[in-house]
């Protein structure tokens, strides 16, 4: 690393402190670190959608391999967790244990997966290889993606026991993650 | 399988660069250590060999489709042409952090052996340096990028890249350019951290630290006008440039480095400037790595960004040490670079370089200004906000100008104090060919203001350069009595230096020109069209003939058939397209163009329907921008023409017949 090297730069010849370019290169050079980090600091995956605060759109839509129409109505009541998925984008399948522990893990949250472009036949292969404990819905044409105003996947929406959306995530989700959003679905109780 | 070996070379690669930052600076410390030389040097080939070895790596994974490969699974997939796999090396955030390390180690490895016998108190430093940034980006591959990370289930198939990338050619080869730009400037960087270290610039050191700094100069030069170029073929806006964090990332450290190339000539020449031209090329490094950050890590445009979050805090922390150390470097070190000469004052061409610099750091101020203004709201109140291009149009418009106008009086000007009669006879002939184009604009419907003035000053500039770049060979018509052809092969060898400066100057003019011209002379119109109907604009007739739908194999596409007549002459047809690529959900709109030398027809879709025959196009007709692709290669070849070695630098006698020859030219300017 560079910063090695300044030890290095003591000098054995005629040195001096240069004042004027300590103070301008500070000036210059500190402000800019720390609008950088500042920046850093807040999370990008954390997408301000302006559906945050909103009801979340309804839907109803068919279950990965047939059954009655899941409607949003019916998840009334307890906080929901959709998570917007395929089985050809690689960040949802490095995320799908992290979803399947949260929901064996949290019995009183609802997680539904809504499959977005893609066959229901391999989908169900892939559910069928690795296990699941919610439901996922197809959604032809994108139109409920559309409607959620999902960029890509793997994208994750936390709605609290009203319906309406709390958080959107954009990426893939790790363990704690969830929990903390989940918590925030929650009205903020653990 | 592959994963593991491509780790591996990662990892040995990050050995080979610390170690060798380690060594370089051990031996930059102890003056005439032979054996801590040779090592420091073996590290660095080893090195760049390695990185090398790495992406040949990657690449065997992505045409094999190794899915096990978490860079493959990314952005691999069976459906896309060979052509396309190849190139998705550097389609996505970790390959083109691995193609950064490749390009890296190359320009290591030849910076190296070109002067593994030269300035042996400075190599050991700059290489150590070198290799410091090469164990940064290492680090980054081994740590937090990782294209190589291996994939415990691997899927069948994968997406397939950025369907932007297989969308045209130019952003096939724009990054490529844009790395060779980028990455080269840690060759300057070194070299001028070396200077610091050992406490001295001289003569002879400023001309390696010029030709690395002008060798990736080019190289981003044209990178930039070709990500500009793609915007506008591509993009189906109209325009080539926009502000955008992306574009200014690449336009900062070009800013710096034109003003560090001609700082340096300064130093060269006269011996001052020393400290000021080291700090610009510094900075330009800084700003490589500001605008690495800025792209890579989704703190500009956080909706696109899938970024793995530590590759950003990553290169922050580089970011930042570098800065720091930097600062640190020259608070200590710039005052050991003492001038062997003065500038001079008074009407000269000193002071032209002078201003000029002074307006480039300007310029490059502002655009940073814009550029992270932004961040700095969103910190302070929370609030998103973008600074438009109305901030950036306004101020770089009057600084453009007048760099354009300093183009033309620098170079008329003579080296140290002018006399009255002197400035009248240099100044006052190109007066007249700015009157001549400025009257010509006026005739041709130019009435802006500012457009006229660039055309003026564009017009005094084009005078003095061309006169410049003939001076030398009616000079060798008049002593020796050579013919024209002969004159200028003899003057152009001899003053190569010189020669090539003047032919990026001509390409410079006409650049500015063209944007000038393009950005307010064009005209647009919006259009719905059904089948059969026409639109006309500013002599052009479109008429929509019909739509069609095409299939390529990893692509669907619908077009619009135009059939285009100009001032009622057949002018043949147009197609404007939507391309719908596999696996990608929003369809790519390509624009069709019809490229003139005095103006663009420019057509592209908003809207299609196939079944109901109707179409919805954006249609522009955008002067002079052909020029600036023209110009630009005429740019880019005129740095190369410079950095080709004069014959006259080649040996002493050559320096010993020009010094008796009647005409000295100066080999630089």
């Amino acid at each position: 690393m560079p910063t090695a090297a300044s030890s290095e730069a003591a000098p054995p010849r005629s040195s001096r402190i240069n004042k004027r370019v300590l103070v301008a290169g500070a000036a210059i050079v500190l402000p800019l670190i720390a609008v950088l980090v500042a920046n850093l600091g807040r999370d990008p995956h954390m997408v301000r959608s302006p559906l945050v605060g909103r009801p979340a759109p309804p839907f109803s839509l068919q279950p990965v391999g047939g059954g009655a129409p899941v409607r949003l109505e019916s998840f009334r009541g307890k906080p929901l967790v959709i998570n917007f998925w395929a089985t050809w984008c690689v960040p949802c399948f490095e995320e799908h244990p992290a979803l399947t522990a949260a929901a064996r893990g949290l019995p009183d949250v609802q997680f539904l997966g809504v499959v977005y472009e893609d066959e229901e036949a391999r989908t169900q292969a892939f559910l069928k290889e690795r296990s699941s404990a919610y439901p996922s819905v197809m959604d032809p044409d994108g139109r409920t993606a559309i409607a959620y105003g999902v960029f890509g996947v793997p994208e994750t929406f936390f709605i609290d026991a009203e319906g309406r959306i709390v958080e959107k995530f954009v990426g893939p989700l790790q363990r704690s993650t969830i929990a903390e959003l989940v918590a925030r679905a929650r009205g903020g109780r653990p | 399988m592959i994963a593991t070996l491509g780790r591996t070379l990662i990892l040995l690669a990050l050995l080979a660069a610390s170690a060798g930052a380690l060594v370089g600076f051990a031996t930059g410390a102890r003056p005439g250590a032979v054996a801590g030389w040779r090592w420091t040097r073996r590290l660095a080939y080893a090195f760049a060999a390695l990185m090398v070895l790495a992406n040949l790596t990657m690449e065997y994974a992505l045409l094999t489709h190794d899915f096990s490969v978490s860079y493959v699974a990314h952005v691999g997939s069976r459906s896309v042409p060979t052509w396309v796999s190849i190139v998705s090396l550097w389609s996505s955030l970790e390959g083109s952090i691995l193609f950064w390390g490749l390009v890296m180690g190359i320009y290591v490895a030849v910076a190296t052996f070109r002067h593994r016998d030269d300035h042996p108190e400075y190599m050991p430093y700059a290489v150590g340096v070198w290799l410091a940034c090469g164990a940064f980006f290492s680090f980054l591959l081994a740590g937090p990028a990782q294209p190589f990370a291996a994939v415990a289930n691997p899927p069948v198939d994968g997406p397939g890249p950025n369907p932007l990338l297989q969308n045209h050619y130019l952003m096939v080869i724009h990054p490529p350019f844009l790395y060779s730009g980028y990455v080269g400037m840690t060759i300057p960087f070194g070299l001028a951290c070396a200077a610091l270290l050992v406490g001295r610039l001289g003569h002879d050191f400023i001309r390696p630290l010029r030709n690395f700094l002008l060798l990736s100069w080019i190289f981003l030069t044209v990178a930039i006008v070709l990500g500009g170029w793609w915007a506008y073929e591509v993009l189906g806006w109209g325009g080539y440039w926009a502000w955008d964090p992306v574009e200014n990332a690449s336009f900062l450290p070009w800013l710096t480095a034109t003003a560090a190339l001609h700082s340096a000539l300064l130093v060269e020449r006269k011996g001052v400037l020393k400290g000021w031209t080291t700090t610009l090329v510094i900075a330009t490094y800084l700003l490589t790595i500001l605008g690495t950050f800025m792209t890579r890590s989704g703190v500009f445009n956080s909706v696109h960004s899938f970024t793995q979050s530590a590759i950003g805090p990553t290169i922050l922390v580089f970011l930042a040490a570098a800065l720091i150390f930097s600062v640190v470097l020259l608070t200590l070190r710039v005052d050991t670079l003492s001038a062997e000469g003065r500038l001079e004052t008074g009407a000269s061409r000193d002071i032209a370089f002078l201003v000029q610099n002074l307006l480039f750091v300007l310029f490059t101020f502002t655009v940073l200004l814009g550029t992270v203004f932004p961040l700095v709201v969103e910190a302070v109140r929370g609030v998103q906000m973008s600074v438009g291009r109305p901030y950036f149009d306004r101020m770089s418009v009057p600084i453009g100008v007048a760099l354009l106008f300093l183009m033309g009086v620098g170079p008329a000007l003579p080296w140290g104090r002018a006399g009255r009669e002197q400035l009248r006879s240099a100044l006052l002939p190109p007066v007249v060919s700015a009157a001549l184009l400025t009257i010509l604009g006026v005739v041709l419907g130019v009435r802006n203001a500012w457009t006229l003035l660039a055309l003026a000053f564009g017009g005094f500039t084009a005078h003095v350069t061309v006169g410049e770049l003939l001076l030398p060979v009616r000079q060798r018509m008049r002593a020796h009595g050579e013919g024209a052809l002969e004159a200028f092969r003899q003057a152009q060898g001899r003053g190569r230096r010189r020669f090539g400066a003047y032919i990026v100057h001509a390409g410079a003019v006409v650049v500015i020109a063209a944007v000038a011209v393009s950005s307010t002379m064009g005209s647009s119109k919006e259009v719905q069209l059904a089948r059969g109907e026409t639109a006309t604009i500013g002599g052009y007739t479109l008429t929509f003939v019909n739509a069609e739908r095409i299939r390529e194999p990893h692509r669907e596409s619908v077009r619009a058939r135009m059939e285009i007549r100009k001032n009622g002459h057949e002018a043949g047809w147009l197609y404007p397209r939507m391309n719908q690529y596999e696996n990608q959900r929003e369809p790519i709109g390509s624009p069709a163009v019809r490229t003139g030398l005095a103006e663009d027809l420019y057509v592209s879709i908003h809207n299609i329907d196939v079944e109901a025959g109707s179409v919805g196009l954006l249609i522009l007709i955008n002067p002079m921008v052909c020029w600036i692709w023209i110009a630009t290669a005429v740019m880019a070849l005129g740095g190369l023409v410079t950095l080709i070695p004069s014959a006259r630098g080649a040996a002493a006698a050559a320096r010993v017949e020009a010094s008796t020859a009647p005409l000295s030219i100066e080999g630089s300017s």
